[in-house]
């Protein structure tokens, strides 16, 4: 099938910076960062939005700096949300087949799907996504659509990520005044795994935490499908926020002195010492004990680290075949892989900071924007499911199967 | 709360319940009770067999027919049960003397279960006890002869009992696999059963806080001839609420809640420790809804037992004609599939916005519930199943604006199109069966529960919103600086010193949040919830937050994940 070149747009309000990248998919299915717009996001806290006119001016600003740079006219983005209210539960359908018809019909399935998708969220909630994670016949694991299988029950395991409703609606009213289309919503975490996780990663199992500013998000994936997700509203300035409270320094000496002396590692030769900021004219500025201000930092990350274990499913950590993918602003910290390989026990990926800050040469590899190019990948991925016959079966398959066609 | 002595009427005394195993499947039910412990009951065991008598865990034992049977089994033979108990009527009679409820336990088709069991169940109702029997029925592959006398006996227990509770052996067989040995599948028939028992001697002995007593029990299982219809289950963890209503519906006398597709009435009893929330019973009722039909009863109870810690557990009783049981379970499993509510999506609009209005609908006595009834009833056949659910509103709000819920209660209205629901016959053979003011204070038990639910409910809210735009308020006029009294050396030395030096100073000031205190916004269900100490709350309010200062709590797991963990953890 012949498939013509596509432009998406990927868009991240985030906690601290707000971040457009501009995407153009190959007929190949080949993706080229064509350009980024990035503003210090103000009037946004822990993934939500707090004032309104600051986040509606950084967003404007955010899409002329990266209609400049990627020459295209933006129409319509793909918008990714986070928030303490995004929740993702598993919930599954089962069905019990009549004595005299045991093989499986398409409705059987499509009920069954039904009954999984009808989770039970509070009223002001709305579904954000249903994916299908596996289909179970008679209790046994069938990665396949069962389709004119014999059997005598079958069931539907479905991941559903539901948030409150109007706070969602908000970050959607504020893309529509800009004004700009809105071509879907995606839970942040699930996004950025599209980008940081291949599928071999997610068949052996993979966690990914995703350390913003304001919130910390994580996707679950095993055997393929993704098994959890969630965030937690913690970041990077949580980490801040604590330097400033515990010795009193004003909030911008508080984060330089987090990301050029501060260290998560619990390693006692890092923690000798006062650690020293000068100012313009040379003079020392800021003196903190390194014990003091490494305790704070690793304190706060250790919690956020636990609070996300604690929320897996029970054996979720030891099946994890690939480790612990760590992506977002604050995984950059210092010392951050020796404090997660602590709390997990399991490989610690860590995306290299890139040494290209400007973005003409934008890289894939770049963590502060994986949620924004994440969202072009899912993008591809509905476009090439649209591109299809659909069929219900066939579409939830290719949520399933992000990289299969 | 305000903690009052319960009416001594209101809870019965353990001595005065006694559980009754009878012949050989009775003594086996008897000490699968008796490991389990049961707390709140006294254990007898009846027999003929010497042998199986001795052994017995039982407290109490009774040896039947001494003369006649010489201390052997009956052979299966109820006419040699029913001499050997006549034999033994005195000491049976006096064993069951005071007592208030008597559970007789007995596998009917053998000798000693189908001959004495009626036989007990009259002495105990002459004593003025309320007598449940729980019978097991026979095998299909035990033959003709043994369900026969299963069946004669099983009719007079129908007349001679308060309620019977009938399981049947053949469903027990699959709560095991079929590899599995025969001693394991009775041994789970045995463990089903005790679970049944516990349950109801939970519903009935403890009062809940949405209470449920014998009168929902007996509007549970009237029906003549039925089978019990019952599910257990328990679970703990995030979804428990989920998980424990899987468990309970797994159970195989309910096949995976299709049979409760015929139920009329069902009674729900809901059990947890102290971190119960509204929430999860709301959740729980709602998934449950799914597989119960609109128009039926649901008995609602929910009971905080401090015992369960994390658990929940969810009991579920209801009975079916054993008709509909026999002919129609095959069809009813696949029709209950093709037109269910189960995937009926739910709109936003049915869901009840004010839960409390829900249960009290739900444990308003028999009969406005079935007031109600006949208009869902008749809209229900014309209409579609999307405007029925609309429709299903209506009785509840005008229900709502009748004030006086309580009296309209105890009229019994005679309605002609009490809709297929009750059979003639059984409602004039249920009052004089049934001495329910034997059982002392039912009446009167709904109010009194509601009201403590009302209060544990209503005064934290208030709490709340006076409690936090308060707390800014006062956080706002102070300094920013986290050290409102800093040492005065501090003054002498560059900033960032003393901010070091403070530190331990700093860390004394502020009293981290204990959990209690931030718990107190989420809507919890306790029987006695804790009221934050107004210090506590001030401690909490002064604790200077920087950045995240002003915004709602951001408490996770008892912390509020705003402090700094450095501080927090310093002071645990």
């Amino acid at each position: 099938m012949a498939r013509r070149t596509k432009i998406h747009v990927g868009l991240e309000i985030g906690s601290s910076k707000t971040c457009i990248v501009v995407g153009e998919v190959k007929p190949d299915s080949a993706v080229k960062i064509l350009g980024i717009g990035v503003t210090k996001s103000a009037g946004v806290r822990k993934g939500e939005i707090w004032d309104f006119p600051q986040a509606r001016a950084c967003l404007k600003d955010a899409l002329t700096k990266a209609e400049d740079s990627s020459d295209v006219e933006i129409g319509s983005v793909y918008l990714s949300v986070t928030g303490s209210h995004m929740l993702g539960v598993n919930n599954r359908g089962n069905i019990r087949l009549q004595d005299n018809q045991p093989n499986i019909l398409p409705e059987h399935l499509e009920e069954a799907c039904n009954i999984a998708r009808d989770v039970h969220y509070p009223h002001d909630h709305v579904c954000l996504h249903s994916i299908i994670r596996k289909y179970l016949v008679d209790d046994q694991e069938q990665a396949a659509s069962p389709i004119g299988l014999f059997a005598k029950t079958v069931a539907a395991d479905f991941h559903i990520v539901h948030g409150i409703g109007n706070r969602i609606q908000n970050s959607i009213k504020l893309v529509r005044e800009c004004p700009l289309e809105v071509d879907d919503i995606v839970f942040a975490p699930i996004a950025t795994a599209q980008m940081a996780l291949d599928r071999e990663q997610r068949l052996r199992g993979a966690l990914l935490i995703d350390i913003g500013g304001g919130t910390t998000d994580y996707a679950l994936y095993l055997e393929g499908a993704i098994a959890a997700s969630g965030s937690i509203p913690v970041g990077g300035d949580h980490v801040t926020n604590d330097i400033h409270l515990v010795t009193g320094l004003p909030f911008s000496k508080a984060e330089k002195l987090k990301i050029l002396e501060g260290n998560a590692s619990a390693d006692p030769s890092l923690s000798v010492g006062i650690a020293k900021l000068t100012d313009e004219s040379g003079y020392a500025d800021v003196e903190v004990k390194r014990a003091i201000l490494n305790e704070v930092i690793r304190q706060r990350l250790e919690e956020t680290l636990k609070l996300v274990r604690d929320r897996l499913p029970k054996g979720a950590v030891a099946s994890l075949g690939a480790g612990v993918f760590l992506t977002g602003g604050t995984s950059l910290m210092n010392g951050f892989s020796e404090l997660a390989f602590d709390v997990f026990g399991r490989d610690i990926y860590r995306p290299e900071p890139s040494e290209n800050t400007n973005s003409d040469h934008p890289s894939f590899k770049d963590p502060r924007y994986a949620t924004a190019i994440g969202l072009i990948r899912y993008a591809q991925i509905l476009e090439t499911e649209n591109t299809k016959p659909p069929g219900c079966i066939g579409r939830l398959f290719g949520l399933f199967w992000p990289f299969g066609s | 709360m305000i903690s009052y002595q319960r009416d001594l009427r209101e809870t019965i005394p353990a001595s005065a319940v006694k559980i009754i195993g009878l012949g050989g499947a009775g003594t086996n039910m008897l000490e699968r009770i008796a490991l389990d412990s049961i707390a709140g009951a006294e254990l007898l065991a009846l027999n003929t067999d010497i042998r199986r008598l001795g052994s017995c865990l039982a407290k109490e034992k009774i040896q039947l027919g001494v003369t006649l049977m010489r201390g052997l089994g009956t052979g299966g033979d109820p006419e040699l049960g029913l001499q050997a108990i006549l034999e033994a009527e005195n000491a049976v009679r006096s064993a069951l003397k005071d007592q208030r409820i008597v559970f007789i336990c007995a596998g009917l088709g053998g000798g000693t279960g189908s001959g004495a069991a009626p036989i007990v169940a009259r002495i105990a109702r002459e004593q003025g006890a309320f007598v449940v029997v729980f019978a097991t029925m026979p095998f299909f592959f035990e033959g003709r002869r043994r369900r026969e006398q299963a069946e004669t006996s099983l009719n007079q227990l129908t007349v001679l009992s308060n309620a019977l509770i009938t399981f049947d052996n053949n469903r027990m067989g699959e709560l095991v696999l079929a590899k599995q040995g025969i001693h394991e599948a009775f041994g789970a028939a045995d463990r089903m059963i005790s679970e049944s028992i516990k349950a109801v001697i939970r519903l009935v002995i403890s009062p809940g806080l949405i209470n449920v007593g014998l009168d929902e029990l007996m509007a549970a299982l009237r029906t003549t001839r039925s089978r019990c219809l019952f599910g257990s289950g328990i679970a703990e963890g995030k979804d428990r609420a989920a998980k424990a209503l899987r468990n309970a519906l797994s159970s195989p006398l309910l096949e995976q809640g299709s049979l409760l597709k015929h139920a009329q009435t069902v009674l729900v009893h809901l059990s947890g420790g102290e971190s119960l929330t509204l929430y999860e019973i709301e959740l729980l009722m709602r998934s449950l809804q799914k597989y119960v039909p609109e128009t039926a009863h649901i008995l609602f109870g929910a009971a905080i037992d401090p015992a369960m810690g994390d658990n929940l557990s969810i009991t579920l009783i209801s009975a079916l004609p054993e008709d509909t049981l026999m002919s129609d379970t095959r069809r009813s499993i696949s029709q209950g599939l093709e037109h269910t509510p189960i995937i009926e999506k739910r709109s936003a609009l049915p869901m009840i916005e004010n839960p409390f209005i829900e249960f009290e609908r739900k444990t308003e006595p028999t009969i406005a519930e079935k007031s109600q009834q006949p208009e869902p009833a008749l809209l229900n056949t014309t209409m579609v199943s999307e405007s029925a659910e609309t429709v299903s509103e209506d009785p509840l709000e005008e229900f709502l604006e009748s004030p006086p819920h309580g009296k309209t209660v105890s009229i019994p209205e005679p309605r002609s199109n009490l809709s297929h629901n009750i059979e003639p016959e059984i409602c004039d053979h249920l009052p004089e069966a049934n001495p329910v003011e034997n059982v002392p204070a039912l009446p009167g038990k709904e109010d009194r529960p509601y009201a403590e639910f009302f209060m544990t409910e209503t005064i934290p809210e208030p709490e709340m919103p006076t409690g936090f735009p308060h707390s800014t308020s006062v956080v706002k006029a102070q300094p920013v600086s986290p050290l409102p009294d800093k040492p005065i050396k501090g003054k002498y030395q560059p900033l960032h010193k003393s901010a070091i030096e403070a530190n331990d100073a700093f860390v004394d000031e502020v009293t981290p949040p204990t959990s209690p205190t931030e718990k107190a916004p989420t809507t919890q269900l306790k029987l006695d919830p804790k009221f934050p100490s107004p210090q506590n709350e001030l401690s909490f309010d002064n604790a200077p937050k920087g950045r995240f200062e002003g915004e709602t709590p951001n408490v996770f797991d008892g912390e509020d994940l705003d402090l700094p963990p450095f501080l927090r953890k310093k002071k645990n």
